[in-house]
């Protein structure tokens, strides 16, 4: 169902022009018309009143030869003229009498010369001796303009409104198809076919424009969606590791557990596995929250130093177990807006991948220094490193290089420091160690 | 888990909508000897709690009719300082904060194992008074907090300054099975759950200082849970 035409806002937006249209026309004739009607007439009655006053100011005697020799036969101004005597007879001239209602006073007015079905524009004067004299002027062209001016506008208006208007239901009916085929393409996405893209046909015009970026982001959606399969598809694979050796050492408990202890020990081996399920599943949870955003309500003034410290200590006996040298140089930094637990998170990951992934005798640094934008902390060890092409690889979920799947880990934790990184507007870049990697986290000033 | 005393059972109320959680909580703890009183809504919870006839209080954060901080607030207004530990699914983890703001003793985020929520109940029950004590002793251990030193009988111990940190909290709670969150979120003030066993480091550093080779060892590990302090020669 498409609504009637005259709903249709494209269309709505053409009658509204072709009304303005209409109306600037209008104007235009309205000004031509006045310029005829109104200033013409103004000329002649200016002319009229000088030649009367030229005529009334001869001598008696000069007067009648000069209406009948000059006056009269100047057809070019369509000249009327005559002298009448105090009765109304008339002495001289091309008027047969008097005209209806004439005034001797030197005002100008419209007027018919009797029995010559003429209009003119005539003035009376009443001379000294006692004659009258009326000069007129044939304004019949000026009449005849005025009815061109009326007719062009009602042959030129009309017409020029239809076309507008024809023009307008053409565009908005071309506009709804197109509408109509975009409506038809998002109801089949929204059913589901994600392939499905609206169709563009180059012209570059605004409903094209917008048909490019609504499939842009449908490509966006899609890659996510595609994103959103693998990692479904990871943490399946990922869960079903940890669970099909618990299922292993369950039945292996079941046949083959001769004393308690035994039994104890297969036990507790296997809730350990499903503890390394949960915690995968609480990985992605907490990645999931961060990157909501909820978080940032609760940002505050943040010392990293201190924080660095605190991680330092906690990790050192770690590093000690796996005979991994760590160093810590702090300088006093200036603090920074954000989430204390989620920071000590970051850095406590990357402190723990940094110490699980360098071999025994290798070393790992943690450093704080002031940047000039804000805090820079860096995290060092002499691992194997991550070759350039992966670096921007490992931060995303359930990642794992070929060298780091032999040690235990989820993929996730670079993809929590980046999460955790995102959300406090700092930026986490991977560089080289020689041997090793460095990861250098850039904090920025509250502002 | 340990089963208390039978002359005095400790009273456990538990306010929770979910009736899986609450079966499985009562459950637990009626089987351990608690003896164990189950609401399901926030007016029935306050109600109960109010009574004062309770030890501990284990309360859902989201609760029908009445919010679980709602159900805090109004007991502490009332003087009531009966202990609270809030529950809460992830996803509210910034509630935490509130939580323990609004007079909550402790926070737990859901899902966890009935373990935990022992060992923080205990801890709660044992809570250890705030003592003037400069030195903390449990059997033949002796910490002197003022000096800062350790020794076990006669034997000096050299800490660490990590190490005295944990012990100082392990001796103040002798006896009580103190799981690896709580020991991260109590001695390192670390509020999620570290990937790697570093509790464990931690706790068997201090360990192979505390039994030396040929003495009775006084840190055990409990199976499932953590570790725990015992008075052992």
């Amino acid at each position: 169902m498409s609504p009637p035409l005259f709903r249709l806002p494209l269309f709505r937006l053409t009658l509204l022009y072709s009304a303005l249209f209409a109306c600037s026309t209008l104007l235009l004739f309205a000004f031509i018309y006045w310029q005829t009607a109104v200033v013409e007439t103004q000329r002649v009655d200016g002319q009229l009143l000088h030649d009367a006053m030229f005529l009334s100011r001869l001598p008696a005697a000069d007067l009648r030869g000069t209406i009948d020799n000059r006056v009269m036969p100047d057809f070019r101004r369509v000249a009327h003229a005559g002298l009448f005597g105090a009765d109304g007879a008339r002495l001289a001239g091309n008027l047969p009498m008097l005209p209806a209602g004439m005034k001797f006073d030197g005002s100008i007015r419209r007027t018919d010369v009797p029995d010559a079905h003429l209009t003119i524009r005539a003035v009376g004067l009443s001379l000294p001796d006692g004659t009258r004299l009326v000069l007129g002027r044939n304004v019949e062209s000026l009449d005849n303009l005025q009815l061109v001016v009326v007719h062009a506008l009602e042959l030129g208006l009309g017409p020029a409104l239809l076309l507008a208007l024809g023009a307008g239901a053409l565009a908005s009916r071309r506009t709804r198809k197109q509408l109509q085929t975009v409506h038809e393409t998002a109801e089949r996405i929204m059913r589901g076919d994600l392939r499905e893209r609206l169709p563009t046909h180059g012209g570059g015009d605004d409903l094209d424009r917008l048909a490019i970026s609504v499939n842009h982001m449908l490509d966006e959606i899609a890659r996510l969606m595609d994103d959103m399969k693998a990692i479904g598809d990871n943490i399946a694979h990922d869960l079903r590791t940890p669970l099909t050796r618990v299922r292993a050492r369950l039945e292996r408990a079941r046949d083959s557990a001769s004393t308690t202890e035994e039994w104890h020990e297969m036990v507790d081996r296997a809730v350990a596995g499903l503890d390394q399920a949960l915690r995968l599943i609480t990985a992605l949870l907490r990645i999931g929250e961060i990157e909501g955003g909820r978080r940032r309500a609760a940002f505050e003034p943040v010392a990293l130093d201190q924080i660095a410290r605190e991680i330092a200590e906690l990790y050192e006996p770690f590093a000690e177990e796996k005979e991994v040298a760590f160093a810590l140089a702090l300088d006093p930094v200036r603090s920074i807006s954000g989430d204390r637990d989620l920071l000590s998170e970051l850095i406590s990951n990357l402190v723990g991948n940094a110490i699980k992934f360098t071999p025994a005798g290798g070393s790992v640094c943690l450093s704080l220094s002031d940047g000039i934008e804000g805090p820079v902390l860096q995290v060092a060890d002499t691992g194997p490193g991550i070759p350039p092409e992966q670096r921007d690889l490992v931060f995303k979920r359930f990642y794992r290089s070929d060298a780091s799947r032999s040690v235990e880990g989820y993929g996730l934790g670079l993809s929590l420091v980046d999460a955790i990184a995102k959300l406090h507007g700092f930026k986490v870049v991977i560089g080289d160690n020689h041997p090793g990697c460095v990861f250098t986290l850039r904090g920025t000033l509250p502002p | 888990m340990k089963t208390m005393d039978a002359s005095s059972p400790v009273r456990l109320l538990v306010i929770e909508d979910d009736q899986e959680t609450a079966d499985e909580i009562v459950s637990e703890f009626a089987e351990a000897g608690y003896d164990v009183k189950h609401a399901a809504d926030g007016p029935r919870g306050l109600a109960l709690a109010g009574s004062g006839n309770f030890d501990i209080i284990v309360m859902d954060r989201m609760l029908p009719g009445l919010d679980g901080l709602a159900v805090l607030g109004a007991l502490r207004q009332a003087q009531l300082q009966t202990p609270v530990i809030l529950m809460s699914a992830l996803g509210d983890v910034d509630e935490r904060v509130r939580g323990l703001k609004a007079g909550g003793d402790d926070y737990l985020t859901k899902p966890f194992v009935m373990a935990e929520l022992a060992a923080r109940i205990e801890a709660l029950l044992r809570r250890p008074a705030l003592s003037r004590e400069t030195v903390l002793r449990v059997g033949s251990l002796e910490m002197d907090l003022i000096e800062r030193r350790v020794r076990r009988g006669p034997r000096e111990i050299d800490l660490l300054p990590r190490e005295f940190k944990l012990l100082d909290y392990l001796m103040r709670r002798p006896g009580q099975v103190l799981t690896r969150a709580m020991l991260l979120e109590n001695v390192w003030n670390y509020r999620f759950i570290a990937e790697t066993n570093l509790v464990d480091v931690h706790v068997g550093k201090l360990r192979k200082k505390i039994d030396a080779p040929g003495e009775a060892p006084m840190i055990q590990s409990v199976r499932g849970s953590g570790f725990m302090l015992i008075a052992n020669g």
